[in-house]
């Protein structure tokens, strides 16, 4: 699927454009331009490895072939609620791959995709260092542990309540003015 | 002025450790709350626990310092809190999983009354008549820290504590020496570099220095890549003073003005950690130019890498370093000759740089005193699997591996079977009981077909399955393989879609010969270590486990209960409970249904074999059972019309 | 070149006695001497070779275990043998691998008959097969973005001759390996209308490619 950028996202990108010229025009920097890029954007938009290009004065295949070598890049937006699952050897023999499967089927996504509505997206990451919650899955910064095929469900209803509740906030306020 | 100027770094560090006191001393008469707010702890919720603290403290209007600390190591016990409140009387005294509601109650009843709530304690951290120390437990007394001495015991964060612990007086050490002395040191005590292979970090530092050229450089190899292992980050977030004094000694020894630490960009909070503590060391001339009033100039960068395992390996770090994708070159010319910028560089582990102070400090005849003649020193495991007390151990070398499980990390819970140890992580190797009383030492564990590696340790109990172990390992590693070199790129794929053959099924009885044979080759043929090893997770249990790749493949069985192809659930309808309705409310696929007595049957066909119900049903009744090979299960048909029929 | 590295010294190769020059890796040093050794992502010449191929394979007596010829140098008296079973075990794996992820229809390639995988395979006496690895083509079978070349990744073997030409001839590449692993694959730039190196001039990409991965349109 491909994604257009949003107004925000555009406006990243223009922050990211005057971050980009605190960078020294050295090679060297590539990694750290493109680090830089994907915290101000969440991601890095063809836009972004083009600007990274231009500004070292290298092919934009170099750049490319550079960014889809590392994990840590990512080429499609994250959800609003990014979801990710520690693999972690100690959540692995926990059943890991059984949570990710719950959220997987939940959403109607794969790991690495984006719901389309751009809420939910779900990702595994390497051990996040409390295997003796194992397994564990995080939801935006908040970590769940010990995590089960029920806790999934539970954790889809918390959001939902959440959300139902912020609206409800936002439309007193709103008929208070 | 001038004379203070032309003083020894000794005299300029007595006058930093002379300001240190005196921080220090400032809240030393106050209770003090410690918590360890490392990765860990803050996963297991220590930032919730520190502002319950907080808010305790000054709704009960009691004064009390909170001392945030790093890591100790004990993740089984997280959040760890250890509270000294002298008036008391009593010892500093450690408390376990203390999560906000037993933070309030401590304030108010320890801090406020006086009583330490005995039902609550961990252990006392020193002996004492009244409550049994921690210094009696296993975990804690079979323990040798040289690497993570101060780790969970000082503020990371705060350079005075470690001064104060005794830092950087191995670089002082080292700057009284000239650098042959420090090499011829290092040497001598025997040091082997802790990434994983042990080669003697001795030799590497002479290599450096040997090198012609000039603005040698010193990398410290925080790129953790292993999936079981956390300590590099651990000691980068607890104490990582003692790594950039490790740095500064290795430059001042090698000839270096520049130092990198290349730390991995999913470790934030060790980024956030070390980056401060270089400014800190700056500011008391601890880095940067003329050290402490000498002529030593060294200043250290981080690197944040971004998540390869295979830029573990020294060539593909630089390679990263450099902007490029990091693949693994052929060496020589080995990074000491021709490393990053093609200037001599050392690539040490973070374990390794860390032992220097403690080396130069106190003599390499004290550092080989700890350990084996062949392997010095301590090494760092990650426990984690089925054993009771989880976490970081760092221990001789030497001990078996029986007395790191069985005695130090507590066992097997629930009273299960031992069946095997995984070591060494997506390199290593799979042991069973039989080689427990093998010592932990590189030659040892190398003869026996693991390896030191990572310091990965995962403990298997007898409902792993060795065959999906191994596959979970060459899943990672055929997902990290940078793709350059025939063998790695499309050899451990072949090995992947073996594996998952056989622990769906559908394995066929050749194909443990080819395992064998190709991951042999992919051993031989791989250009750099990450091939090299990738075979080992397999080759090992196919040497060791044997019997369980055959139940597998010949009788569609898998002993563990675990491979999800192979194993089915189903109601006991003898032990199910008419009426009780846990199970069908937790199942996620609507798989289980009601039949007509009102007893439950599993739809084999729905049901993806979470194990939900298992859990769910309660323990009177235990009716979920959990069978191999699948067609064992019986049938219970699902009544017509019945809900979730399709 | 002269200078001491390019100094003549007696080896002996396959049991025979051969005076060679120094330094010169030995893949060359062979293949100059009328002794064929497999191989794919070496080109003549170059500094560092990626030796990503794994089939140059050959054994030094004092080493214990086969080492590629393309990154190791003559010295005097070594003593080389370039068809022992351990060589040929491993060189016969990795061509395996390779036509694994190959595209085997060579009636309708336009290098049949002179692709070196063909050669390697007869010179190996295996024949034209995976087996016993099954095949794993990519999904994707074409990349025509681009106005000169089409890209085939299920013939392509990564050899990297491409990239490392492209980059010799125009100072900087054009083309580069991007993914990782088990997917990654060669990528190309659409070249830029103001290009002072034109695309369509060079061709050295898809003239030096061995598999017919890149073809001109």
């Amino acid at each position: 699927m491909v994604y257009g950028l949003t107004p925000e996202e555009k406006e990243k990108l223009e922050r990211f454009k005057t971050k980009l010229s605190t960078f020294e025009k050295n090679r060297k920097n590539l990694i750290p331009i493109l680090q830089s890029a994907q915290q101000e954007i969440a991601y890095l938009p063809g836009q972004a490895l083009e600007l990274a290009a231009g500004h070292l004065d290298i092919p934009i295949s170099e750049v490319y072939g550079v960014a889809t070598f590392y994990n840590q890049f990512r080429f499609i937006p994250p959800g609003k609620y990014p979801i990710k699952i520690c693999l972690g050897t100690a959540c692995h023999i926990k059943s890991s791959d059984i949570i990710l499967e719950n959220f997987e089927r939940k959403l109607g996504i794969k790991e690495g995709q984006t719901t389309e509505d751009r809420q939910f997206s779900v990702e595994r990451v390497a051990c996040v260092g409390c295997c003796a919650l194992a397994p564990v899955a995080l939801v935006g910064d908040a970590l769940y542990g010990k995590m089960s095929p029920s806790k999934v469900e539970g954790i889809f209803t918390r959001i939902q309540v959440e959300k139902e509740m912020s609206l409800r906030v936002h439309s007193e306020n709103e008929s208070n003015q | 002025m001038n004379r203070i100027s032309e003083a020894a770094p000794a005299v300029r560090l007595a006058a930093v450790q002379e300001k240190a006191r005196e921080a220090i001393s400032q809240h030393a008469t106050l209770p003090k709350i410690e918590i360890g707010i490392a990765t860990c702890g803050i996963a297991a919720g220590a930032l919730e626990t520190r502002s319950a603290f907080e808010q305790a403290l000054s709704e009960f209007n009691i004064k009390a310092y909170i001392h945030p600390v790093g890591c100790i190591g004990h993740c089984y016990a997280e959040p760890l809190v250890k509270i000294h409140h002298p008036d008391s009387g009593f010892p500093p005294i450690f408390y376990h999983e203390v999560h906000p509601g037993k933070a309030r109650m401590l304030v108010k009843q320890f801090l406020g009354g006086g009583d330490p709530c005995f039902e609550h304690i961990y252990g006392a951290a020193q002996t004492n008549d009244l409550i049994p120390s921690v210094s009696e437990f296993a975990r804690f007394n079979r323990e040798v820290r040289v690497v993570m001495e101060n780790c969970g015991r000082i503020n990371p964060e705060d350079l005075f504590e470690y001064i104060a612990a005794g830092g950087y007086k191995g670089l002082v050490s080292a700057m009284e020496m000239p650098p042959e002395e420090v090499i011829r040191k290092i040497n001598e005590s025997g040091l082997r570099g802790r990434g994983g292979a042990g080669f003697p970090a001795g030799i590497k530092w002479r290599m450096a220095r040997d090198a012609p050229g000039t603005g040698k450089i010193v990398i410290c190899n925080a790129d953790e890549g292993d999936p079981g292992a956390y300590m590099d980050r651990t000691i980068l977030e607890s104490n990582p003073h003692q790594v950039l004094e490790g740095m500064a000694i290795c430059a001042h020894a090698i000839g270096a003005q520049k130092g990198y630490i290349y730390v991995r960009a999913e470790y934030p909070l060790a980024v956030r950690i070390i980056t401060r503590a270089i400014s800190q060391a700056k500011e008391s001339g601890l880095l940067g130019n003329t050290i402490l009033g000498s002529a030593l100039t060294f200043d250290i960068e981080v690197f944040q890498g971004s998540g390869a395992f295979v830029c573990g390996e020294e060539t593909a770090l630089i390679q990263s370093m450099e902007g490029y994708r990091g693949m693994p070159r052929c060496r020589p010319p080995y990074p000491v000759e021709k490393g990053f910028d093609d200037r001599p560089t050392v690539i040490n582990n973070v374990k390794t740089l860390a032992s220097a102070p403690a080396i130069l400090m106190k003599g390499p005849e004290w550092y080989r005193s700890v350990g084996t003649e062949g392997s010095p020193g301590t090494a760092i495991f990650s426990v984690v699997g089925d054993v009771v007390h989880s976490g970081l151990v760092e221990i001789p070398m030497g001990i078996t591996l029986r007395e790191l499980i069985f005695d130090i990390c507590g066992g097997i819970p629930k009273k299960k079977k031992f069946k095997a140890v995984q070591i060494g992580g997506p390199s290593g190797g799979c042991l069973p009981e039989r080689f427990l009383d093998t010592p932990i030492d590189f030659d040892s564990l190398k003869q026996a077909g693991a390896m030191m590696g990572s310091g990965g340790m995962v403990v298997m109990d007898e409902d792993a399955c060795i065959v999906d172990v191994a596959r979970f390992f060459i899943d990672f590693t055929q997902n990290e393989s940078c793709g350059k070199c025939t063998f790695c790129r499309i050899g451990t794929r072949h090995m992947l879609d073996i594996l998952k053959r056989i622990t769906e099924g559908k394995g066929k009885e050749e194909d443990l010969m080819l395992l064998q044979r190709l991951g042999e080759d992919i051993r031989d043929g791989s250009l750099c270590g990450l091939g090299k090893t990738a075979p080992n997770p397999v080759l090992t249990s196919l040497r060791y486990f044997k019997e369980e790749y055959d139940a597998h493949i010949l009788e569609g069985r898998c002993p563990g209960l675990w491979c999800r192809h192979l194993i089915a659930y189903y109601i006991d309808l003898d032990k199910c409970a008419r009426g009780c309705d846990v199970c069908v409310g937790c199942c996620p696929t609507d798989a289980v249904f009601t039949t007509s007595t009102r007893k439950k049957g599993i739809d084999q066909e729905r049901c993806v074999k979470c194990g939900e119900c298992m859990t769910a049903c309660p323990p009177d009744y235990n009716a979920v059972k959990k069978v191999s090979p699948a067609h064992l299960a019986p049938v219970i048909p699902r009544p017509a019309g019945s809900p979730g029929e399709h | 070149m002269a200078g001491p590295d390019m100094d003549m010294v007696e080896i002996v190769i396959n049991g025979k006695n051969i005076s060679v020059k120094a330094g010169r890796p030995l893949l060359e040093t062979c293949l100059s001497n009328g002794i064929y050794i497999p191989n794919l992502c070496h080109v003549e010449g170059m500094t560092s070779p990626p030796a990503s191929c794994r089939l140059c394979f050959i054994e030094v007596e004092g080493i214990p275990a086969p080492v590629p010829s393309c990154v190791t140098t003559v010295e005097p008296g070594m003593v080389v043998s370039t068809d022992t079973a351990a060589v040929r075990k491993l060189q016969r794996t990795a061509l395996k691998l390779l036509l694994s992820v190959h595209d085997i229809d060579c009636r309708n390639c336009p290098v049949n008959r002179k692709c070196p995988l063909q050669q390697i395979a007869r010179f190996l006496k295996i024949g034209l097969k995976s087996a016993p690895f099954e095949t794993r083509l990519k999904k994707d079978l074409l990349d025509d973005r681009h106005p000169f070349f089409n890209y085939y990744p299920n013939r392509c073997v990564l050899c990297g001759r491409c990239v490392y030409l492209c980059h010799r001839k125009n100072g900087y590449p054009k083309i580069s390996f991007a993914g990782r692993g088990f997917g990654a694959f060669i990528r190309i730039d659409l070249p830029l209308p103001d290009d002072a190196v034109s695309c369509h001039e060079c061709r050295e990409c898809a003239t030096s490619c061995p598999v017919a991965a890149l073809r001109l349109k």
